[in-house]
Order: C-alpha cells, then sequence, then structure tokens
C-alpha cells in the first residue's frame, strides 16, 4: 500500500485539486472512467459535508491509501473555530454513495468531523 | 430557493404586453417586479454555473438580474422567441463581464475546450470498441495524449461546466425536446416514493437531470447505459449528473 495525502483550505473551489488527485490515483490502478466519475462523485458528495457551500475557516486533510485492487480516501476538517457541522448522511447522500462507492462514512471524534470512504476496481 | 410564481405562456406574454404599453412608472414598476419574479428561477441557475469561482452567489444573482433588466427592457414580443430563450445570452453576458472586470479567467482556454470535445468523442468510440468503458490509459494511448492530459480534459468539464446550457431550462414552457422522448418511464418518475422522502428538492429539477439522477441512482443504471438512452454522450451524462449533484447539496445547505 502506498499513501498519498494533501492538505487544501476547507473551502469547494479547492475540491477540484482533490478530485484530481482522486483520478489520478484511480488512473493509476487502471480504473475505467467510470470508475473514476464514481469516485469523484464520492469525493464531492463527502467533502461537500466538511467545507459546507461557503466553506470554513481551516483545512481540510486527504488521505489516499492505494492498494492495488482499491483505493481508501479519508479526509479530516480541521478547523479553526467551532462549526456546527452534520455528521448523519442524509438518505439522498446515502443512496448515491452506495451507487458509487463500497463503502463511505461520516463521523465526528474529538471535535474533528472526517469521512471515509473505499472504492473497489470494478470487474 | 425562492418560489417563483409559474405563470403560463399566455399570461407571460401577457405580462410582457402590459409592460410595454404601460406609461405610468409606479405601474411600470410593479410590471417590471412580476417579470423579475417569474424569471428569477433563471437568473439564479445561470449563476450558479459561475459558482466556485470565489464569488458568493448572492452576489451572481445580483449581477445575473441586472442582465435580467435589461433583457426585459429589449425584449419585443413581435420576435416570437421565448423571453428564456432571448435572455440566457444577456444575464451570461453580464456574469462574464463582471468577471472579465475583475480580472479572472472565465473563459476556459481553447487548448482545454479542444481536448475536452475530442475526449467526449474518444471515450464514446472507444467504449462501443471495447464493450465497457475505457481506462485513462486507454483513453491516452488512443489519442497520443498523455494520461495526464486526458485527466485535465475530463476534470476541465466540471470546473467549467460549459455546456450546461444547453439544458433544458425552458421546461416551464414545455419545449424542452426530452420531455418529449420520455414515454412510458416518465410514469414511474411521477410514481416515485422517493419524491416525498428524500428531496422535495428533485421535484424543481429540470426534467432530464431527475430523469438521470433516477437512473443513475435509483435503477443502477451506469452512465453508458444513461447515454444511450438519452442519446447523449456519457461524459455529458457526466456533467448534467455532477451539477444536479451540486445543485442539490446546495438547496440542502440553503435548508
Amino acid at each position: 500500500m502506498e499513501t498519498v495525502s494533501i492538505k487544501i483550505p476547507a473551502a469547494p473551489a479547492y475540491l477540484q485539486v482533490v478530485r484530481l488527485v482522486a483520478a489520478g490515483l484511480a488512473a493509476r490502478l487502471k480504473f475505467t472512467l467510470e470508475d473514476i466519475e464514481d469516485l469523484k462523485i464520492a469525493v464531492d458528495e463527502l467533502s461537500a459535508y466538511l467545507t459546507g457551500a461557503q466553506g470554513r475557516d481551516g483545512t481540510l486533510h486527504v488521505t489516499f491509501d492505494v492498494h492495488d485492487d482499491r483505493i481508501e480516501i479519508t479526509g479530516r476538517g480541521e478547523f479553526n473555530s467551532n462549526y456546527k457541522i452534520r455528521t448523519q448522511l442524509t438518505e439522498l447522500s446515502q443512496m448515491i454513495l452506495q451507487t458509487v462507492v463500497d463503502n463511505a462514512q461520516l463521523s465526528q471524534a474529538d471535535g474533528i468531523p472526517s469521512f471515509s470512504l473505499v472504492k473497489s476496481k470494478g470487474q | 430557493m425562492t418560489d417563483r410564481p409559474q405563470l403560463d405562456r399566455e399570461e407571460v406574454r401577457d405580462l410582457f404586453a402590459r409592460y410595454g404599453a404601460a406609461t405610468d412608472e409606479d405601474d411600470r414598476v410593479k410590471l417590471r417586479e412580476q417579470l423579475v419574479d417569474q424569471y428569477i428561477g433563471l437568473v439564479e441557475f445561470l449563476a450558479r454555473r459561475f459558482r466556485n469561482r470565489g464569488e458568493p452567489l448572492e452576489d451572481l444573482v445580483q449581477v445575473g438580474t441586472i442582465g435580467l433588466l435589461k433583457a426585459i427592457e429589449r425584449f419585443d414580443l413581435d420576435r416570437e422567441v421565448e423571453f428564456s430563450t432571448y435572455a440566457t445570452p444577456t444575464v451570461v453576458g453580464e456574469l462574464k463581464r463582471h468577471f472579465r472586470d475583475k480580472g479572472w479567467a472565465v473563459r476556459v482556454p481553447r487548448r482545454l475546450q479542444e481536448l475536452h470535445l475530442e475526449l467526449s468523442k474518444v471515450v464514446s468510440e472507444l467504449g462501443q470498441e471495447i464493450g465497457r468503458s475505457p481506462t485513462v490509459a486507454e483513453i491516452a494511448d488512443y489519442t497520443g495524449q498523455s494520461e495526464e492530459s486526458v485527466l485535465e480534459g475530463l476534470e476541465i468539464a466540471q470546473a467549467y461546466n460549459f455546456t450546461s446550457l444547453d439544458a433544458p431550462i425552458d421546461a416551464e414552457n414545455g419545449t424542452t425536446s426530452f420531455a418529449d422522448q420520455l414515454g412510458s418511464e416518465d410514469e414511474h418518475l411521477e410514481n416515485l416514493e422517493y419524491r416525498a422522502s428524500l428531496a422535495p428538492e428533485m421535484e424543481k429539477l429540470p426534467e432530464r437531470e431527475r430523469r438521470i439522477l433516477y437512473l443513475r441512482f435509483y435503477r443502477g443504471l451506469t452512465q453508458s447505459e444513461i447515454a444511450d438512452r438519452l442519446g447523449i454522450s456519457q461524459m455529458h451524462v457526466s456533467r448534467l449528473l455532477n451539477r444536479t449533484l451540486m445543485h442539490l447539496r446546495e438547496a440542502l445547505e440553503e435548508e
């Protein structure tokens, strides 16, 4: 397993960078285009909970664990102030995530909200 | 989201006719307000395309509204085009000018536009050929581009969203060609229970977007399968899907 990690300002405008990294790593694993698109949708969907639509004061720390057959992504919102962040996926989000990735979670520990997802290479 | 009044085509025409004929300034202001209310949804829709460039959406809506007002002022009923069709370039123009004046690049570099168009073609050609969605390496091979350029080309669609103007924003006039194609599946859409429980926002989506969402997430069809059904490219499906999800996330936030 290899790990790639990036820190970006917790704002929607920077999510493009996360998507590009995710796509780049998935391409290395020879994911199909559709799997890559799915991965990007999941990254967007989960990150949106942490950054909010307006962005937040702080950093989004995203780690990509690259396995031979799958990619695992975790994101941590390291914010400078206390935001009330929804840590329960909406029904719609659940539906979307179920379709596009193997597993997706949103959680909060010690005041730090985070997400994780797993996407395997299709057959 | 504002709840915009839904006047039908005739009522809108009537409103424009009365506006054109009104001489009293108070009347004109009132009528103009009604027209703005009727089309503010269009402005919001267009303004959203310029999000993620560091400007709050409300500001963009305001800028777009200036365009809307200009279009209302210039609109001539004799032109026989729908107002929304007429107003769209004016509103977009106003938004673009806003960014240009600030010295921000809103234009997609030509190289990327071309790359994107080429990719869109190649993705469906290759997909047909190998019977599944291609990998980035395969696309790179086929086009002679580097994998990096391919990734860049794919991402660019999402970042700039430059094709969204062809979306059926005229749904209120019943002029969407997609609505015509829907046929029997339409009834399924109407009867879906998700509408009540999941996201009332989904109801407000244009027919095509709602349909793509439904096929992808409720029926589990792949993007290529949806593309085949709707007669558009997979990359176009991808763009519409991304935009719709973005829109839904935003709506959620505004709750």
